[in-house]
């Protein structure tokens, strides 16, 4: 049996039909961030159309995407690309193609919050983030500022249901506490 | 007097505890009664769905099982909370299988997707009403021209229809002209703040709602109003690193209800942007004012 094609593996997670796509381009000149994308919008649709799987996901283009769904209010034929672009993340994802990016870590570090607290605890995932880059200066200004304005939420609170909700988030990640 | 449901959401116990504190100051003038909803959770925001729609899933129909067992119409102000949550409703409703496998995972917990959820602006068109309000403002704004911000999450629901359009919205505009602002027309309603990459790319963030505050001046307003805690604060962190924007501070739209209806907030020092100049341009209404 052959193995589904990349256009089908797309479709059938995301259930969006891709295949409709006439490369308009609309999506991509709507996109906020399409001039930092290695591969653009309308481009990384392309490519799913030809099957060039492995080009799509070792690109960057999945994790600079910022989900405005601009471009799935834009297309003319109705693809909601924004959710296309996630399910990009979920496979990369899942097939290891993400390992060092920094958005992927730092969504990591907030499920490991909500895992824990049941909440995202600002502080302490931001603060978990800069220790594993080394970044401990970095923004410092910024960051006296926002704490001496009281906009950094310095307690996280832990909901009552968090070992339940925290057994079911483990489960769904797949892996054992870290 | 009509209860809501209430979502908070993490922002607004965190790093914009005092947008829960103006919005429930308004809400309570209004009559509205809030039930905060018991021992909620995470919408899981962009992250969750990243890795897993499941995630995702599970954790807005967590919210929405302890939303709907109290019958009540949820209010979500945070952007994300709402699309997510409101998203997550339609799908559960509509679809078995996400439906069965929420309620597996969440068992004894159980949900049906029935949930109706609200944003701000939806709850003071909706709940409240445009003329209530014109006849409840006690001090004059006209000073203020304002330029509203929507942002993308708003409108732009993956797998939901919005109840205002999509590319120029207009709600929070009318519910701003009703206060006694002046609404300033401008065309980045809906442009993305850089949403939740300040902490991964503040470079990019910084550029994306520079854009927004650099149109803000040229437009020529003294104020963006926004509805969206992780907008507010995008915009806000601008005045430490584009120096060339300083002085157009980033208000909550219930923040420009208590300018109206109390003739200051207590919570200004909260802003990073001053709003000082904006606060003290508010006149007592009667008398000679207009
Ligand atoms: S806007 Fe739609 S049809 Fe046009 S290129 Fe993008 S995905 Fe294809
Ligand atoms: S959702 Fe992503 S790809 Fe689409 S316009 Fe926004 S940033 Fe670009």
């Amino acid at each position: 049996m052959p193995l589904p094609s990349f256009l089908d593996e797309i479709e059938t997670r995301s259930g969006v039909t891709v295949s409709v796509c006439y490369q308009c381009c609309r999506c991509t000149n709507g996109c906020p961030v399409a001039g930092e994308m290695e591969i653009v919008p309308h481009r990384v649709i392309g490519y799913i159309l030809s099957g060039e799987r492995e080009k799509v996901l070792a690109s960057t283009s999945p994790w600079k995407c910022l989900q405005c769904a601009t471009c799935s209010l834009r297309c003319p034929n109705g693809i909601d690309v924004a959710r296309v672009f996630e399910t990009l993340r979920q496979i990369s994802l899942a097939s290891g193609f993400a390992a060092k990016n920094d958005v992927a870590h730092f969504d990591d570090l907030i499920i490991d919050s909500v895992q824990r607290h049941g909440r995202f605890a600002e502080l302490e995932t931001i603060m978990r983030y800069r220790l594993s880059k080394g970044q401990f200066m970095k923004d410092a200004a910024m960051g006296l500022d926002m704490l001496r304005k009281g906009r950094i939420g310095l307690s996280s609170h832990n909901i009552r249901g968090r070992k339940e909700l925290g057994a079911i988030i483990r489960r769904m990640r797949g892996h054992r506490d870290r | 007097m009509i209860t809501l449901s209430y979502f908070p959401g993490c922002s607004l116990t965190s790093s914009s505890s005092f947008y829960d504190r103006s919005l429930r100051r308004v809400l309570a003038f209004y009559e509205v009664g809030l039930r905060e909803l018991e021992d909620w959770s995470c919408c899981g925001a962009a992250a969750a769905p990243a890795m897993r729609q499941e995630l995702s899933d599970v954790l807005n129909a967590r919210n929405i099982a302890i939303a709907e067992k109290s019958g009540l119409h949820l209010l979500a102000p945070c952007s994300a909370c709402y699309a997510r949550t409101r998203a997550s409703a339609l799908k559960i409703a509509g679809d078995r299988s996400t439906r069965d496998m929420v309620n597996e995972a969440l068992s004894p917990m159980s949900v049906k997707g029935s949930l109706e959820v609200r944003n701000i602006i939806e709850t003071f068109l909706q709940y409240v009403g445009v003329e209530k309000i014109a006849a409840s403002v006690a001090y004059g704004i006209g000073s203020m021209r304002v330029v509203p911000y929507y942002g993308c999450l708003l409108t732009r629901i993956m797998g939901a229809p919005s109840s205002d359009d999509v590319e120029d919205p207009s709600g929070m505009d009318v519910l701003l002209d009703a206060l006694g602002a002046v609404v300033v027309p401008w065309q980045f309603k809906t442009e993305c703040c850089g949403a939740g990459s300040t902490a991964t790319d503040r470079d990019r963030t910084t550029r994306l709602s520079g854009r927004i505050m650099a149109m803000a001046k040229k437009a020529g307003a003294n104020a963006v109003v926004t509805t969206c805690p992780l907008c507010q604060l995008n915009l806000d962190l601008t005045t430490h690193a584009r120096g060339d924007l300083a002085g157009i501070p980033v208000l909550f739209l219930t923040e420009v209800f208590e300018l109206a209806l109390f003739g200051s907030t207590p919570d200004s020092k909260h802003h990073l942007i001053s709003m000082a100049d904006i606060e003290g341009s508010v006149e007592i209404l009667g008398g000679d004012s207009a």
